[in-house]
Protein backbone atom coordinates (compact mmCIF):
# COMPACT_ATOMS: atom_id res chain seq x y z
CA UNK A 1 0.00 0.00 0.00
CA UNK A 2 2.91 2.08 1.58
CA UNK A 3 4.87 1.31 -2.08
CA UNK A 4 2.04 2.69 -4.15
CA UNK A 5 1.86 5.49 -2.74
CA UNK A 6 5.28 5.99 -3.12
CA UNK A 7 5.27 4.70 -7.00
CA UNK A 8 2.37 7.25 -7.29
CA UNK A 9 4.28 10.15 -5.68
CA UNK A 10 7.57 9.25 -7.80
CA UNK A 11 5.48 8.76 -11.21
CA UNK A 12 3.83 12.31 -11.04
CA UNK A 13 7.31 14.08 -9.78
CA UNK A 14 9.11 12.63 -12.60
CA UNK A 15 6.32 13.32 -15.14
CA UNK A 16 6.60 16.97 -13.93
CA UNK A 17 9.95 16.97 -13.82
CA UNK A 18 9.72 16.01 -17.47
CA UNK A 19 7.39 18.90 -18.35
CA UNK A 20 9.41 21.44 -16.76
CA UNK A 21 12.34 20.57 -18.78
CA UNK A 22 9.98 21.34 -21.67
CA UNK A 23 8.65 24.40 -20.81
CA UNK A 24 10.32 26.20 -18.17
CA UNK A 25 12.42 29.08 -20.71
CA UNK A 26 15.46 29.74 -18.24
CA UNK A 27 17.88 27.07 -18.81
CA UNK A 28 18.69 26.68 -15.42
CA UNK A 29 14.66 26.30 -14.71
CA UNK A 30 15.46 23.11 -16.99
CA UNK A 31 18.04 21.83 -15.62
CA UNK A 32 16.47 21.68 -11.95
CA UNK A 33 13.22 19.94 -13.61
CA UNK A 34 15.89 17.46 -15.22
CA UNK A 35 17.30 16.57 -11.76
CA UNK A 36 13.69 16.66 -10.32
CA UNK A 37 12.93 13.41 -13.09
CA UNK A 38 16.34 12.06 -12.30
CA UNK A 39 16.16 11.92 -8.64
CA UNK A 40 12.00 10.69 -9.09
CA UNK A 41 13.45 8.12 -11.54
CA UNK A 42 15.79 6.65 -9.32
CA UNK A 43 13.31 6.30 -6.20
CA UNK A 44 11.25 3.93 -8.89
CA UNK A 45 14.24 2.20 -9.71
CA UNK A 46 14.61 1.38 -5.76
CA UNK A 47 10.80 0.25 -5.58
CA UNK A 48 11.48 -2.29 -8.53
CA UNK A 49 14.09 -3.34 -5.96
CA UNK A 50 17.23 -2.67 -8.56
CA UNK A 51 19.52 -1.47 -5.73
CA UNK A 52 22.39 -1.16 -7.63
CA UNK A 53 20.96 0.73 -10.24
CA UNK A 54 19.21 3.13 -7.52
CA UNK A 55 22.82 4.06 -6.82
CA UNK A 56 24.12 4.63 -10.02
CA UNK A 57 21.30 6.81 -11.08
CA UNK A 58 21.75 8.81 -8.40
CA UNK A 59 25.62 8.92 -8.46
CA UNK A 60 26.21 9.22 -12.31
CA UNK A 61 22.73 10.80 -13.35
CA UNK A 62 21.15 13.18 -11.25
CA UNK A 63 25.02 14.06 -9.40
CA UNK A 64 27.81 13.85 -11.76
CA UNK A 65 25.87 14.48 -14.96
CA UNK A 66 23.22 16.86 -14.02
CA UNK A 67 25.88 19.22 -12.09
CA UNK A 68 28.45 19.61 -15.19
CA UNK A 69 24.85 20.51 -16.85
CA UNK A 70 24.22 23.18 -14.11
CA UNK A 71 28.32 23.75 -13.76
CA UNK A 72 28.53 24.64 -17.63
CA UNK A 73 25.40 26.89 -17.24
CA UNK A 74 26.69 28.42 -14.52
CA UNK A 75 29.71 29.21 -16.68
CA UNK A 76 28.36 29.84 -19.32
CA UNK A 77 26.19 32.20 -17.84
CA UNK A 78 22.97 31.40 -19.88
CA UNK A 79 20.36 33.98 -19.76
CA UNK A 80 16.61 33.92 -21.18
CA UNK A 81 17.80 36.53 -23.50
CA UNK A 82 20.51 34.65 -25.12
CA UNK A 83 18.64 31.73 -26.37
CA UNK A 84 16.51 31.83 -29.77
CA UNK A 85 12.94 33.59 -30.03
CA UNK A 86 10.73 30.57 -30.55
CA UNK A 87 8.02 32.13 -32.23
CA UNK A 88 6.16 29.43 -34.12
CA UNK A 89 6.53 26.96 -30.60
CA UNK A 90 2.57 26.20 -29.89
CA UNK A 91 2.51 25.06 -33.76
CA UNK A 92 5.68 22.58 -33.12
CA UNK A 93 3.87 21.49 -29.30
CA UNK A 94 -0.12 21.24 -31.45
CA UNK A 95 1.84 19.04 -34.21
CA UNK A 96 3.91 17.46 -32.03
CA UNK A 97 0.51 16.23 -29.67
CA UNK A 98 -1.05 15.29 -33.08
CA UNK A 99 2.10 12.98 -34.01
CA UNK A 100 2.30 11.35 -30.80
CA UNK A 101 -1.39 11.07 -30.34
CA UNK A 102 -2.12 7.36 -32.02
CA UNK A 103 1.02 6.20 -30.08
CA UNK A 104 -0.30 7.44 -26.48
CA UNK A 105 -3.79 5.66 -27.23
CA UNK A 106 -1.92 2.51 -28.30
CA UNK A 107 -0.17 2.39 -25.30
CA UNK A 108 -2.68 2.97 -23.11
CA UNK A 109 -4.87 0.09 -24.88
CA UNK A 110 -1.60 -1.90 -24.36
CA UNK A 111 -1.83 -1.48 -20.74
CA UNK A 112 -5.31 -2.17 -20.09
CA UNK A 113 -4.68 -5.47 -21.86
CA UNK A 114 -2.08 -6.84 -19.31
CA UNK A 115 -3.18 -9.27 -17.07
CA UNK A 116 -3.79 -8.25 -13.48
CA UNK A 117 -1.57 -10.48 -11.13
CA UNK A 118 -0.05 -9.74 -7.91
CA UNK A 119 3.29 -8.77 -7.95
CA UNK A 120 5.65 -9.98 -5.70
CA UNK A 121 8.96 -8.87 -4.36
CA UNK A 122 11.58 -11.12 -6.31
CA UNK A 123 13.90 -12.65 -3.28
CA UNK A 124 18.15 -13.53 -3.55
CA UNK A 125 19.10 -10.22 -3.27
CA UNK A 126 17.96 -9.56 -6.84
CA UNK A 127 19.44 -6.23 -8.13
CA UNK A 128 21.92 -5.91 -5.59
CA UNK A 129 25.33 -5.31 -5.62
CA UNK A 130 26.63 -8.80 -5.70
CA UNK A 131 24.64 -10.45 -7.67
CA UNK A 132 24.39 -7.93 -10.92
CA UNK A 133 28.20 -8.13 -10.57
CA UNK A 134 28.07 -11.74 -10.64
CA UNK A 135 25.88 -11.85 -13.73
CA UNK A 136 27.71 -8.78 -15.68
CA UNK A 137 30.73 -10.61 -14.59
CA UNK A 138 30.24 -14.26 -15.92
CA UNK A 139 27.31 -13.83 -18.34
CA UNK A 140 28.28 -10.74 -20.18
CA UNK A 141 31.49 -10.48 -19.56
CA UNK A 142 32.39 -9.69 -23.16
CA UNK A 143 29.70 -6.81 -23.85
CA UNK A 144 30.72 -5.50 -20.48
CA UNK A 145 34.46 -5.05 -21.83
CA UNK A 146 33.38 -3.81 -25.46
CA UNK A 147 31.32 -1.08 -23.65
CA UNK A 148 34.47 -0.24 -21.51
CA UNK A 149 36.81 0.08 -24.74
CA UNK A 150 34.12 2.18 -26.19
CA UNK A 151 33.78 4.33 -23.18
CA UNK A 152 37.73 4.57 -22.92
CA UNK A 153 37.65 5.37 -26.85
CA UNK A 154 35.86 8.31 -26.27
CA UNK A 155 37.35 9.57 -23.57
CA UNK A 156 41.04 9.25 -25.65
CA UNK A 157 38.93 10.89 -28.36
CA UNK A 158 37.60 13.87 -25.87
CA UNK A 159 41.38 14.33 -24.55
CA UNK A 160 42.59 14.37 -27.72
CA UNK A 161 40.41 16.51 -29.81
CA UNK A 162 40.39 19.07 -26.42
CA UNK A 163 44.14 19.12 -26.58
CA UNK A 164 44.21 19.67 -30.60
CA UNK A 165 42.19 23.07 -30.53
CA UNK A 166 44.49 24.47 -28.35
CA UNK A 167 47.69 23.62 -30.07
CA UNK A 168 46.24 25.15 -33.81
CA UNK A 169 45.73 28.30 -31.76
CA UNK B 1 5.89 -4.67 14.32
CA UNK B 2 6.01 -5.05 18.60
CA UNK B 3 6.49 -1.92 20.48
CA UNK B 4 10.29 -2.67 20.61
CA UNK B 5 10.72 -2.92 16.89
CA UNK B 6 8.92 1.05 17.01
CA UNK B 7 11.14 1.34 19.50
CA UNK B 8 14.17 0.57 18.29
CA UNK B 9 13.54 1.90 14.74
CA UNK B 10 12.52 5.18 16.70
CA UNK B 11 15.98 5.36 18.56
CA UNK B 12 17.97 4.60 15.06
CA UNK B 13 16.22 7.35 13.11
CA UNK B 14 16.50 9.80 15.83
CA UNK B 15 20.33 9.11 16.70
CA UNK B 16 20.69 9.87 12.94
CA UNK B 17 19.28 12.68 12.76
CA UNK B 18 20.81 14.33 16.39
CA UNK B 19 23.83 13.12 16.74
CA UNK B 20 24.60 15.34 13.82
CA UNK B 21 22.98 18.17 14.81
CA UNK B 22 24.48 17.84 18.35
CA UNK B 23 28.04 17.49 17.02
CA UNK B 24 27.72 21.28 14.95
CA UNK B 25 28.11 22.28 18.68
CA UNK B 26 30.81 20.14 19.17
CA UNK B 27 32.55 21.10 15.62
CA UNK B 28 32.13 25.00 16.30
CA UNK B 29 33.64 24.48 19.83
CA UNK B 30 36.44 22.43 19.02
CA UNK B 31 37.20 24.52 16.30
CA UNK B 32 37.56 28.07 17.71
CA UNK B 33 39.34 26.20 21.19
CA UNK B 34 41.39 24.18 18.91
CA UNK B 35 42.48 27.43 16.96
CA UNK B 36 43.02 28.86 19.69
CA UNK B 37 45.29 26.04 21.07
CA UNK B 38 47.35 26.06 17.54
CA UNK B 39 47.93 29.75 17.85
CA UNK B 40 48.74 29.87 21.30
CA UNK B 41 46.46 31.69 23.18
CA UNK B 42 42.95 31.19 24.80
CA UNK B 43 40.32 30.92 21.96
CA UNK B 44 36.65 32.16 23.38
CA UNK B 45 36.14 31.83 27.39
CA UNK B 46 33.93 34.87 28.51
CA UNK B 47 30.39 34.26 27.65
CA UNK B 48 28.89 33.00 30.29
CA UNK B 49 25.53 32.34 32.11
CA UNK B 50 25.83 33.16 35.22
CA UNK B 51 29.03 32.90 35.52
CA UNK B 52 29.75 29.11 33.98
CA UNK B 53 31.16 29.20 30.79
CA UNK B 54 30.96 25.66 29.81
CA UNK B 55 34.92 26.05 28.52
CA UNK B 56 33.95 28.18 25.44
CA UNK B 57 30.89 26.36 24.90
CA UNK B 58 28.20 28.98 25.70
CA UNK B 59 29.85 30.98 23.19
CA UNK B 60 27.70 29.21 20.43
CA UNK B 61 24.58 30.12 22.34
CA UNK B 62 25.51 33.60 22.00
CA UNK B 63 26.37 32.83 18.27
CA UNK B 64 23.29 31.31 17.67
CA UNK B 65 21.01 34.05 19.42
CA UNK B 66 23.07 36.62 16.85
CA UNK B 67 22.42 34.70 14.27
CA UNK B 68 18.52 34.38 14.59
CA UNK B 69 17.77 37.32 15.44
CA UNK B 70 19.73 39.30 12.50
CA UNK B 71 17.85 40.67 10.10
CA UNK B 72 17.90 38.07 7.01
CA UNK B 73 18.23 40.22 3.97
CA UNK B 74 17.63 39.28 0.88
CA UNK B 75 18.67 41.76 -1.77
CA UNK B 76 16.71 43.13 -4.74
CA UNK B 77 18.99 42.51 -7.54
CA UNK B 78 18.36 38.69 -6.64
CA UNK B 79 16.49 37.06 -9.42
CA UNK B 80 15.77 33.61 -8.53
CA UNK B 81 15.09 33.57 -5.05
CA UNK B 82 13.86 30.12 -4.61
CA UNK B 83 16.82 28.45 -5.39
CA UNK B 84 18.90 31.34 -3.10
CA UNK B 85 16.28 29.86 -0.84
CA UNK B 86 16.66 26.71 -1.03
CA UNK B 87 20.49 26.31 -1.73
CA UNK B 88 21.64 26.28 2.05
CA UNK B 89 18.96 24.32 2.35
CA UNK B 90 20.52 21.39 0.08
CA UNK B 91 23.30 21.82 1.33
CA UNK B 92 22.36 21.32 5.00
CA UNK B 93 19.96 18.43 3.81
CA UNK B 94 22.17 16.12 1.87
CA UNK B 95 24.82 16.29 4.96
CA UNK B 96 22.20 14.82 7.34
CA UNK B 97 21.17 12.16 5.06
CA UNK B 98 24.41 11.15 4.43
CA UNK B 99 25.53 10.14 7.69
CA UNK B 100 22.45 7.99 7.91
CA UNK B 101 23.85 4.96 6.34
CA UNK B 102 26.70 5.26 8.80
CA UNK B 103 26.46 1.93 11.96
CA UNK B 104 27.17 3.14 14.82
CA UNK B 105 27.46 -0.14 16.79
CA UNK B 106 26.91 -3.89 15.63
CA UNK B 107 23.81 -5.40 14.92
CA UNK B 108 21.56 -5.67 18.00
CA UNK B 109 20.17 -9.23 18.85
CA UNK B 110 17.42 -9.21 20.72
CA UNK B 111 15.07 -12.13 21.70
CA UNK B 112 16.61 -13.71 18.62
CA UNK B 113 15.47 -10.99 16.30
CA UNK B 114 18.45 -8.33 14.72
CA UNK B 115 18.41 -5.33 14.72
CA UNK B 116 20.57 -3.03 12.66
CA UNK B 117 21.84 -0.04 14.32
CA UNK B 118 22.43 2.98 10.84
CA UNK B 119 19.50 5.52 10.42
CA UNK B 120 18.32 4.02 6.71
CA UNK B 121 18.39 0.17 6.75
CA UNK B 122 19.77 0.06 3.40
CA UNK B 123 22.78 -2.06 2.32
CA UNK B 124 24.95 -0.04 -0.10
CA UNK B 125 26.36 2.10 2.15
CA UNK B 126 29.58 3.39 0.64
CA UNK B 127 27.70 4.47 -2.86
CA UNK B 128 24.39 6.36 -0.73
CA UNK B 129 27.54 8.62 0.80
CA UNK B 130 29.01 9.13 -2.44
CA UNK B 131 25.80 9.90 -4.29
CA UNK B 132 24.35 12.48 -1.70
CA UNK B 133 28.16 14.12 -1.38
CA UNK B 134 27.26 14.46 -5.38
CA UNK B 135 24.18 16.39 -4.26
CA UNK B 136 26.27 18.59 -2.10
CA UNK B 137 27.32 20.38 -5.10
CA UNK B 138 23.82 21.44 -6.29
CA UNK B 139 23.79 23.55 -3.21
CA UNK B 140 27.12 25.41 -3.69
CA UNK B 141 26.11 25.44 -7.56
CA UNK B 142 22.70 27.50 -6.92
CA UNK B 143 24.03 29.69 -4.02
CA UNK B 144 26.91 31.08 -5.88
CA UNK B 145 24.68 31.24 -9.65
CA UNK B 146 21.23 32.44 -7.74
CA UNK B 147 23.91 35.55 -5.98
CA UNK B 148 24.34 37.05 -9.04
CA UNK B 149 27.87 38.53 -7.58
CA UNK B 150 30.70 37.92 -8.67
CA UNK B 151 32.54 36.57 -5.74
CA UNK B 152 29.55 34.42 -5.54
CA UNK B 153 30.01 32.87 -8.80
CA UNK B 154 34.15 32.46 -8.18
CA UNK B 155 33.48 30.44 -5.23
CA UNK B 156 30.82 28.13 -6.35
CA UNK B 157 32.75 27.82 -10.02
CA UNK B 158 35.72 26.95 -7.94
CA UNK B 159 34.14 24.76 -5.25
CA UNK B 160 32.52 22.62 -8.16
CA UNK B 161 35.11 22.14 -10.50
CA UNK B 162 37.21 21.22 -7.19
CA UNK B 163 34.60 18.59 -5.76
CA UNK B 164 33.94 16.96 -9.12
CA UNK B 165 37.58 16.94 -10.01
CA UNK B 166 38.46 15.29 -6.58
CA UNK B 167 35.11 12.90 -6.69
CA UNK B 168 37.03 10.68 -8.74
CA UNK B 169 40.29 9.96 -6.89
CA UNK B 170 37.73 9.09 -4.00
CA UNK B 171 35.87 6.99 -6.12
CA UNK B 172 38.96 4.98 -7.19
CA UNK B 173 40.20 4.88 -3.34
CA UNK B 174 36.98 3.25 -2.49
CA UNK B 175 37.19 0.80 -5.29
CA UNK B 176 40.80 -0.37 -4.12
CA UNK B 177 38.62 -0.95 -0.66
CA UNK B 178 35.59 -2.70 -1.85
CA UNK B 179 38.44 -5.27 -3.55
CA UNK B 180 39.58 -5.57 0.24
CA UNK B 181 36.69 -5.75 2.27
CA UNK B 182 34.91 -7.51 -0.55
CA UNK B 183 31.35 -5.67 -0.12
CA UNK B 184 29.54 -2.01 -0.19
CA UNK B 185 27.68 -2.21 3.15
CA UNK B 186 29.29 -0.24 6.01
CA UNK B 187 27.57 -2.79 8.22
CA UNK B 188 29.60 -5.47 6.90
CA UNK B 189 33.44 -3.76 6.38
CA UNK B 190 33.02 -2.71 10.18
CA UNK B 191 32.69 -6.12 11.05
CA UNK B 192 35.26 -7.42 8.52
CA UNK B 193 37.78 -4.92 10.34
CA UNK B 194 36.68 -6.57 13.89
CA UNK B 195 39.26 -9.34 12.78
CA UNK B 196 43.03 -9.44 13.54
CA UNK B 197 45.54 -9.62 11.21
CA UNK B 198 48.36 -12.28 11.59
CA UNK B 199 46.38 -12.74 15.04
CA UNK B 200 47.66 -9.43 16.67
CA UNK B 201 47.43 -6.48 14.86
CA UNK B 202 43.77 -5.14 14.04
CA UNK B 203 42.87 -5.23 10.25
CA UNK B 204 42.14 -1.77 10.16
CA UNK B 205 41.10 0.01 6.51
CA UNK B 206 44.45 2.25 7.44
CA UNK B 207 47.00 -1.43 8.07
CA UNK B 208 45.71 -2.91 4.60
CA UNK B 209 44.94 0.16 2.84
CA UNK B 210 47.21 3.01 3.80
CA UNK B 211 47.89 4.90 0.42
CA UNK B 212 44.05 4.41 -0.64
CA UNK B 213 43.38 5.79 3.03
CA UNK B 214 45.72 9.04 2.50
CA UNK B 215 43.75 9.67 -1.09
CA UNK B 216 40.70 9.35 0.39
CA UNK B 217 41.23 11.77 3.02
CA UNK B 218 42.64 14.11 1.05
CA UNK B 219 39.91 14.08 -1.21
CA UNK B 220 37.61 13.91 1.96
CA UNK B 221 38.74 17.29 2.75
CA UNK B 222 38.43 18.69 -0.70
CA UNK B 223 35.14 17.06 -0.72
CA UNK B 224 33.81 18.87 2.19
CA UNK B 225 35.43 22.51 1.03
CA UNK B 226 37.72 22.67 4.26
CA UNK B 227 41.30 24.32 4.26
CA UNK B 228 44.11 23.32 2.15
CA UNK B 229 40.89 22.82 -0.31
CA UNK B 230 38.89 26.40 1.18
CA UNK B 231 39.49 27.63 -1.81
CA UNK B 232 35.58 28.31 -2.26
CA UNK B 233 35.45 30.76 0.63
CA UNK B 234 39.27 31.85 0.09
CA UNK B 235 38.24 35.35 2.08
CA UNK B 236 41.67 37.05 1.15
CA UNK B 237 40.91 36.87 -2.72
CA UNK B 238 36.90 36.23 -3.32
CA UNK B 239 35.40 37.60 -0.15
CA UNK B 240 33.18 34.49 1.09
CA UNK B 241 32.83 32.93 -1.97
CA UNK B 242 29.49 31.23 -2.41
CA UNK B 243 28.10 32.48 0.50
CA UNK B 244 28.92 36.39 0.08
CA UNK B 245 25.61 37.46 -0.55
CA UNK B 246 23.68 35.59 2.58
CA UNK B 247 23.11 36.60 5.83
CA UNK B 248 21.33 35.44 9.46
CA UNK B 249 19.73 32.32 9.64
CA UNK B 250 20.57 31.33 5.98
CA UNK B 251 24.22 31.76 6.24
CA UNK B 252 23.65 30.14 9.77
CA UNK B 253 22.70 26.57 7.38
CA UNK B 254 25.25 26.93 5.34
CA UNK B 255 28.00 27.08 8.34
CA UNK B 256 25.84 24.56 10.20
CA UNK B 257 25.82 22.07 6.75
CA UNK B 258 29.48 22.46 6.50
CA UNK B 259 30.35 21.18 10.09
CA UNK B 260 27.66 18.27 9.45
CA UNK B 261 29.56 17.59 5.85
CA UNK B 262 32.46 17.23 8.37
CA UNK B 263 31.25 14.88 10.73
CA UNK B 264 29.85 12.69 8.83
CA UNK B 265 32.92 12.60 6.57
CA UNK B 266 34.81 11.70 9.59
CA UNK B 267 32.16 9.08 10.22
CA UNK B 268 32.93 7.72 6.97
CA UNK B 269 36.45 8.14 7.54
CA UNK B 270 36.10 5.96 10.54
CA UNK B 271 33.83 3.49 9.19
CA UNK B 272 35.61 2.87 6.33
CA UNK B 273 39.61 2.94 7.36
CA UNK B 274 39.64 3.02 11.46
CA UNK B 275 37.25 -0.13 12.32
CA UNK B 276 33.74 1.80 12.43
CA UNK B 277 32.56 1.37 15.90
CA UNK B 278 34.80 -1.96 16.44
CA UNK B 279 37.04 -1.84 19.45
CA UNK B 280 40.49 -3.24 18.54
CA UNK B 281 41.13 -6.98 19.97
CA UNK B 282 37.82 -6.97 21.01
CA UNK B 283 35.49 -7.95 18.41
CA UNK B 284 31.70 -8.19 19.22
CA UNK B 285 31.24 -11.44 20.26
CA UNK B 286 34.13 -11.05 22.67
CA UNK B 287 32.20 -8.47 24.41
CA UNK B 288 29.36 -9.73 24.64
CA UNK B 289 30.76 -12.88 26.40
CA UNK B 290 32.84 -11.14 28.50
CA UNK B 291 30.38 -8.55 29.12
CA UNK B 292 30.98 -8.61 32.76
CA UNK B 293 34.57 -8.22 33.14
CA UNK B 294 34.50 -5.63 31.15
CA UNK B 295 31.84 -3.56 32.60
CA UNK B 296 34.01 -4.14 36.02
CA UNK B 297 37.47 -3.03 34.86
CA UNK B 298 35.35 0.19 33.57
CA UNK B 299 33.31 0.22 36.73
CA UNK B 300 37.70 0.84 38.02
CA UNK B 301 38.79 2.84 35.74
CA UNK B 302 36.05 5.94 35.50
CA UNK B 303 36.72 7.22 39.09
CA UNK B 304 40.45 6.89 38.35
CA UNK B 305 40.01 8.61 35.11
CA UNK B 306 37.50 11.13 36.78
CA UNK B 307 39.55 11.99 39.94
CA UNK B 308 42.69 12.92 37.13
CA UNK B 309 40.25 15.21 35.06
CA UNK B 310 38.70 16.76 38.27
CA UNK B 311 42.15 17.49 39.33
CA UNK B 312 42.90 19.05 35.88
CA UNK B 313 39.65 21.29 36.04
CA UNK B 314 41.28 22.45 39.33
CA UNK B 315 44.22 23.73 38.01
CA UNK B 316 42.98 24.84 35.01
CA UNK B 317 39.95 26.70 35.71
CA UNK B 318 41.58 29.30 38.14
CA UNK B 319 41.80 32.76 37.34
CA UNK B 320 44.85 34.34 36.12
CA UNK B 321 45.32 36.92 38.72
CA UNK B 322 44.85 37.10 42.02
CA UNK B 323 41.29 37.35 42.86
CA UNK B 324 39.24 37.43 46.26
CA UNK B 325 36.27 34.52 46.03
CA UNK B 326 37.59 33.36 42.87
CA UNK B 327 34.35 32.95 40.98
CA UNK B 328 36.33 30.34 38.54
CA UNK B 329 36.87 28.20 41.56
CA UNK B 330 33.28 28.12 42.43
CA UNK B 331 32.53 26.99 38.84
CA UNK B 332 35.21 24.70 39.11
CA UNK B 333 34.10 23.23 41.57
CA UNK B 334 30.37 22.53 40.54
CA UNK B 335 32.01 21.55 37.84
CA UNK B 336 33.75 18.91 39.57
CA UNK B 337 30.94 17.46 41.30
CA UNK B 338 28.45 17.65 38.48
CA UNK B 339 30.90 14.95 36.67
CA UNK B 340 31.48 13.31 40.01
CA UNK B 341 27.17 12.25 39.59
CA UNK B 342 27.39 11.65 36.23
CA UNK B 343 30.34 8.92 37.37
CA UNK B 344 28.05 8.03 39.86
CA UNK B 345 25.24 7.40 37.82
CA UNK B 346 27.23 5.45 35.38
CA UNK B 347 28.59 3.23 38.33
CA UNK B 348 25.15 2.53 39.06
CA UNK B 349 24.35 1.28 35.08
CA UNK B 350 27.51 -0.74 35.16
CA UNK B 351 26.72 -2.23 38.59
CA UNK B 352 22.74 -3.01 37.19
CA UNK B 353 25.04 -5.04 34.43
CA UNK B 354 27.26 -6.64 36.77
CA UNK B 355 23.94 -8.27 38.39
CA UNK B 356 21.89 -9.33 35.01
CA UNK B 357 22.37 -12.53 33.54
CA UNK B 358 25.42 -13.19 31.36
CA UNK B 359 24.89 -13.13 27.62
CA UNK B 360 21.59 -11.85 27.44
CA UNK B 361 19.52 -8.97 26.61
CA UNK B 362 21.39 -6.18 29.05
CA UNK B 363 25.01 -7.80 27.55
CA UNK B 364 23.98 -7.26 24.12
CA UNK B 365 22.48 -3.58 24.92
CA UNK B 366 25.65 -2.79 27.09
CA UNK B 367 27.56 -4.01 23.78
CA UNK B 368 26.24 -1.42 21.50
CA UNK B 369 26.49 1.28 23.92
CA UNK B 370 29.80 0.15 24.47
CA UNK B 371 30.76 0.85 20.35
CA UNK B 372 28.49 3.45 20.29
CA UNK B 373 30.87 5.70 22.76
CA UNK B 374 34.03 4.01 20.32
CA UNK B 375 32.48 5.34 17.35
CA UNK B 376 31.84 8.99 19.03
CA UNK B 377 34.87 8.88 20.31
CA UNK B 378 37.07 8.10 17.01
CA UNK B 379 34.45 10.34 15.11
CA UNK B 380 35.86 13.29 17.44
CA UNK B 381 38.90 12.75 17.10
CA UNK B 382 38.88 12.56 13.71
CA UNK B 383 37.16 15.97 13.38
CA UNK B 384 39.87 16.73 15.82
CA UNK B 385 42.18 16.10 12.95
CA UNK B 386 40.49 18.15 10.79
CA UNK B 387 40.70 21.20 12.96
CA UNK B 388 44.26 20.21 13.03
CA UNK B 389 44.84 20.42 9.35
CA UNK B 390 43.10 23.58 9.06
CA UNK B 391 44.72 25.75 11.79
CA UNK B 392 48.41 24.07 10.46
CA UNK B 393 48.30 24.23 6.29
CA UNK B 394 47.39 27.64 4.00
CA UNK B 395 45.54 27.32 1.11
CA UNK B 396 46.48 25.95 -1.92
CA UNK B 397 46.61 27.94 -5.35
CA UNK B 398 43.68 26.40 -7.18
CA UNK B 399 46.24 25.34 -10.17
CA UNK B 400 47.96 23.62 -7.64
CA UNK B 401 44.46 22.08 -6.28
CA UNK B 402 44.03 20.67 -9.43
CA UNK B 403 47.34 19.27 -10.61
CA UNK B 404 47.43 17.55 -6.84
CA UNK B 405 43.72 16.01 -7.98
CA UNK B 406 44.68 14.73 -11.31
CA UNK B 407 48.34 14.41 -11.11
CA UNK B 408 49.23 12.61 -8.31
CA UNK B 409 45.79 11.41 -6.77
CA UNK B 410 44.38 9.80 -9.90
CA UNK B 411 47.47 7.71 -10.70
CA UNK B 412 48.00 6.85 -7.40
CA UNK B 413 44.81 5.37 -6.81
CA UNK B 414 44.47 3.86 -10.05
CA UNK B 415 48.04 2.07 -9.50
CA UNK B 416 46.80 1.11 -6.03
CA UNK B 417 43.64 -0.98 -7.30
CA UNK B 418 46.43 -2.71 -9.25
CA UNK B 419 48.58 -3.47 -6.77
CA UNK B 420 45.71 -4.20 -4.31
CA UNK B 421 43.61 -6.11 -6.61
CA UNK B 422 46.81 -8.28 -7.65
CA UNK B 423 47.32 -9.21 -3.59
CA UNK B 424 44.01 -10.19 -3.43
CA UNK B 425 43.92 -12.50 -5.95
CA UNK B 426 47.09 -14.05 -4.88
CA UNK B 427 46.14 -14.78 -1.51
CA UNK B 428 43.11 -16.11 -2.14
Amino acid sequence: MFAEWLFTGFSILSVLGAIGLVVFRHPMNGAMSLVVTLISLAGLYALLSAKLIFAIQLIVYAGAIMSLMVFIIMFLNVQTEDLPEEKSRFLYVIGGVVVLAPVFFFLKKVVQSLPGSEATIVGNGFGGVKEVGLVLFKDWLLPFEIVSILLLVALIGAVLLAGKRRMSK
Amino acid sequence: MSLLDILLVAIRVAFAAFVPLCFIAVCVWMERRGAGFFQDRAGPNRANIFGFRAAGLVQNLADGAKLFFKEDVISDHIQHKFYFVIAPLIVFFTAVVSFAVVPFADTLVLNGKSYIMQGIPIDIGILWFLALAGFGVYGIILAGWSSTNKYGLLGSLRSTAQVISYEIPMGLAIVSLLVVYGTVNLNGMAQFQGQLLFGFIPMWGIILQPVGFLIFVIAAFAETNRTPFDLAEGESEIVAGFHVEYSAMKFAIFFMGEYIAMFASSAIIVTLYFGGYQIPFLSTDTLITYAKPVAFLLMLGLPAGMYFFAGWIRKNNVSHYPRKNDPRVYEGNIYIKGFWGLVILLELILFAILLCKSGGAAAHIFVVLLQICTFLMKVTMMIFVYIWVRWTLPRFRYDQLQKIGWQVLLPAALLNIFITSAFVVALS
